[in-house]
């Protein structure tokens, strides 16, 4: 077996990716109409950014496509004209980075909710670190910042942990993860005469 | 985005220098923590933005809108709820202080920075000219060059895609519910046949392209070649100017004091 992502894997990865990246835009306007109603509710909404690593992790299950699919959603994005530029670009790289070593650290073979909900977390802590250091929020005061906090820890984890699980389970019955999935020893059993 | 527009010497830098030089910079701006000289920068490079794009000035300031929308949302909440000394004005939870107003601007300016920086780069910049540039200066590998430029092919046919089922449901009168239920069984009605649909297509391409022989060789030839010229001198040292005149003048001749 050769190592390394295979063109297939790589171009589903993307495709799923850009999906997301427009989805992103769209997210985008959503986010600003519900900021003026005050404290933080768009921190709520704000999971929705971490969704396509896990996604595409969850559908393809190989190492290196949640940090890519996190890469290309944001460039997808980024190319579309989002009003925030560049800063999506690296929010995107460290957000997928810290999703994919939640996946690396179960060594890629666990698939269920639990590490979902898990690599959003990790998300959403990456894009805090980006935060203090781009929008200096660590000179809130503190109950805001706690609400902050909670709001997007929160949000996190229904977007990007449990939507992102049940949309995949939703897919797997149409079957067409089959197609891109390495084939497990279940497989192959399968193929065995009887 | 890729609208019929002039071209100006923006489109001809380098696209890979160009993507650098922005990178650069974005992570400089992080570190810069004067008020006085972030907003110098920014005027420099909204300058580029509003003169140099080659569109119509009407588009550029039709872009410019949601750039008003992220300078007061990212402000704002520093500004009415940031920490502070100097008291200006208090009511209930809000309370402005002098700290918290002018960390406000400083955060309002820099998503402006990055805005303009990224929007000029997205309205001088082909994607196909891209990543022609990074497979032939960076050497990212051409699987995930084409890969990218597959998928942003892909981004039409997701539309139209989009406008049938859209369609589909108005036909079958779905677009009129309301409450929770509705918005969940639109979210999956929308999702899924999508999203199916594109591992399909791209899965399918993949197979394609695999079968004509597409390798991830680096020594292949290109369509569309990249080099170097004058105007990327030019560019680089736009910025290094920028940079040193922005900070001269944020000392000599500061806008505001802090």
């Amino acid at each position: 077996m050769k190592k390394g992502l295979k063109l297939t894997d790589i171009l589903v990865t993307i495709v799923i990716a850009v999906a997301f990246g427009i989805v992103y835009i769209l997210w985008g306007s959503i986010y600003y109409s519900v900021k003026p109603l005050g404290l933080h509710l768009d921190q709520l909404i704000y999971g929705m950014w971490f969704i396509a690593g896990p996604v595409a992790f969850l559908i393809l299950r190989k190492p290196g496509v949640a940090l890519l699919a996190e890469i290309a959603a944001a460039s997808g994005e980024f190319f579309l004209g989002s009003p925030w530029g560049l800063t999506v670009l690296l929010y995107g790289v460290v957000q997928g980075l810290f999703a994919e070593l939640v996946f690396m650290t179960f060594k890629y073979k666990k698939f269920n909710m639990q590490v979902a909900v898990l690599a959003a977390i990790a998300s959403c802590l990456a894009s805090v670190i980006m935060d203090f250091a781009y929008g200096e929020i660590g000179a809130l005061s503190t109950w805001n910042l706690s609400l902050f906090m909670i709001t997007r820890f929160v949000g996190s984890i229904f977007f990007a942990g449990v939507t992102a699980y049940y949309l995949v389970k939703v897919l797997e019955a149409t079957g067409v993860t089959n197609l891109v999935r390495p084939v497990s020893n279940k497989d192959y059993a399968e193929l065995d005469q009887k | 985005m890729n609208v019929s527009n002039a071209e100006t010497w923006l489109h001809g830098i380098n696209p890979s220098l160009k993507l650098g030089v922005l990178i650069v910079l974005c992570i400089v701006a992080l570190f810069i923590h004067d008020l006085n000289y972030m907003m110098n920068i920014t005027i420099g490079v909204l300058i580029l933005f509003l003169f140099f794009t080659g569109h119509s000035i009407k588009r550029i300031l039709l872009l410019s809108i949601p750039f008003c929308f992220i300078f007061i949302s990212t402000s704002s909440a520093m500004i009415l709820f940031g920490q502070g000394e100097t008291l200006w004005f208090e009511w209930g939870l809000i309370s402005i202080t002098e700290e918290s107003f002018m960390r406000g601007l400083l955060v309002g300016f820099r998503a402006l920075f990055f805005a303009a920086l990224g929007l000029t780069f997205s309205l001088t910049t082909r994607p196909v000219n891209l990543f022609y540039s990074l497979m032939q200066q960076v050497k990212l590998k051409p699987k995930y060059a084409y890969s990218f430029m597959a998928a942003l092919r892909l981004i039409p046919i997701m539309m139209e895609e989009f406008q049938t089922i859209r369609n589909a449901m108005k036909v079958r009168g779905f677009e009129r519910g309301k409450g929770i239920r509705s918005v969940y069984f639109k979210m999956k009605s929308y999702s899924i046949p999508l999203l199916s649909g594109s591992i399909r297509r791209a899965h399918r391409i993949a197979v394609a392209m695999e079968a004509k022989r597409f390798t991830d060789t680096r020594d292949r030839t290109y369509y569309y070649e990249f080099g170097f010229s004058k105007m990327d001198h030019g560019f680089i040292l736009y910025f290094i100017i920028l940079l040193l005149a922005g900070f001269y003048l944020s000392i000599q001749f500061p806008l505001v004091s802090i």
